[in-house]
């Protein structure tokens, strides 16, 4: 096929299909409902490491997670989560809460949606992984 | 040997196909409430990965096809390109594309690879097109050497190699359930690709076939699709990113530093490239097979069932 007509047929398909996707609701990110929802999704991607303690965040959008190897942090990837643990992260508050830097080039960085007190109070827990 | 025999690009002519596939796909899901997840950011990821892999393939293809055309000029036997021979150039590049496949587990050579097209969470058509753009430093185009001594055209192994990419595009749908059993046995169908996509335990590192599921069962490497193990997709440990490029080369990436870090021998160097996905010089990591070992020891009643070793006598 000429790219002449593949190129702008392949664009605009991605293109339709995206937008549709988005209209029909389909950019919804997954939620926490419960600690137990948020311990299962670390499980998932850990089982080996079972968490100690879970904070969930106000929204439901992520977990601080903590076993006894460390800290970890859970969150949504589009309707789906993934965990990592912490070691070695850098945190900055933004305006919409916290932004996690981490030296793992799979998962550079997770924005965090906190209100302000939230985002302090893991801020100051994540300066011990650190 | 030298001739101009032309076959069609026939994965560039399937790409409206792909399109209204996807579509029909999606509606199906929409309309009817079952039958798979589509997302938005999952699916333009696996769109832009199929693009990549386009481009890849007209920036890079010549690598392959130089290497093949310079075999068929020092090959005395020329099958032709009747339609028995074309059949059998399908099935005889089947047969290699298993292989390329389960290396492409195997070694993480390879799996750097092949490991995007894994990379998400979700089983639709959009998993389908998420294709790999660095194929061509796999090297595994060799493996397609004995068919070209054995007089099987570059193009024509080319065309085939094209058929067998579109017919593995429709099995990746949870939308089908299973085929007719006599399908079941003999093809691979959205019920066996669905296990092979399979993050669980029981599920990795099975189910290589791309069209015929025979030769999974020939060299026993057959895991069926079991009802009372719903298959969780995605890898071992997923992603946390979109972005095309960090998919596309993170394995790679991961190879580098692994293989770089101070204080390794050669060989454990080595060992980093070339043991399969998971191996690690201080047994900090855990392969498939390991991860099988420990589901198995955790969870004795489902030693031996499909997918599974049996009871280990030791912690593994």
């Amino acid at each position: 096929m000429p790219l002449s007509i593949l190129l702008p047929m392949v664009v605009l398909g991605i293109a339709c299909i995206a937008v549709l996707l988005h209209m029909l609701g389909l950019s919804r990110r997954a939620t926490l409902p419960d600690q137990v929802a948020a311990r299962a999704a670390w499980l998932r991607e850990f089982p080996g490491d079972a968490p100690r303690y879970v904070t969930l965040c106000q929204d439901h959008s992520a977990a601080l997670i903590e076993t006894e190897t460390g800290r970890g942090v859970v969150w949504p990837m589009g309707a789906d989560t993934t965990a990592r643990y912490l070691t070695g992260a850098r945190t900055r508050r933004t305006k919409t809460g916290l932004r996690l830097d981490l030296p793992d080039y799979t998962a550079p960085r997770i924005h965090l949606s906190l209100d302000p007190d939230e985002a302090a109070a893991w801020q100051d827990a994540l300066k011990e992984t650190a | 040997m030298t001739d101009m025999t032309a076959f069609p690009d026939v994965v560039n002519w399937a790409v409206p196909l792909f399109i209204a596939a996807i579509l029909a796909e999606l509606l199906w899901i929409v309309i009817k409430g079952r039958g798979g997840r589509y997302e938005t950011r999952d699916a333009l990821t696996s769109l832009m990965m199929g693009a990549g892999n386009v481009a890849s393939g007209i920036l890079l293809g010549f690598v392959a096809y130089g290497f093949f055309v310079l075999l068929w000029e020092i090959t005395p036997i020329d099958l032709g390109t009747s339609f028995g021979v074309i059949a059998l150039c399908f099935v005889l590049d089947d047969l290699r594309y298993y292989w390329v496949h389960r290396f492409g587990h195997r070694i993480r050579w390879v799996w750097a690879s092949h490991v995007n097209h894994h990379s998400s969470q979700h089983y639709n058509l959009t998993t389908a097109l998420r294709q790999t753009w660095t194929g061509t430093f796999t090297f595994m185009m060799v493996v397609r050497t004995p068919l070209i001594l054995l007089g099987f055209h570059p193009a024509m192994v080319l065309f085939v190699g094209g058929l067998n990419l579109i017919y593995q595009f429709w099995i990746h749908t949870e939308a089908i359930g299973k085929m007719p059993r006599w399908f079941e046995a003999v093809m691979n169908t959205p019920s066996h690709h669905r296990v092979h996509h399979g993050r669980n335990p029981r599920y990795l590192d099975c189910n290589y076939a791309g069209v015929f599921i025979v030769w999974d069962k020939l060299f026993g490497t057959f895991v069926p699709e079991m009802d009372e193990e719903k298959v969780d997709y995605g890898l071992v440990h997923n992603l946390g990113t979109f972005n095309p490029i960090r998919v596309a080369f993170h394995e790679w990436v991961g190879i580098y530093h692994d293989a770089t870090q101070p204080g390794l021998t050669w060989r454990e160097r080595l060992n980093y490239c070339v043991m399969p996905p998971g191996w690690s010089h201080d047994g900090s990591r855990e392969t498939s097979t390991a991860i099988k070992a420990r589901h198995v020891y955790q969870n004795p009643d489902v030693a031996g069932t499909p997918g599974l070793p049996p009871s280990p006598e030791h912690h593994p």
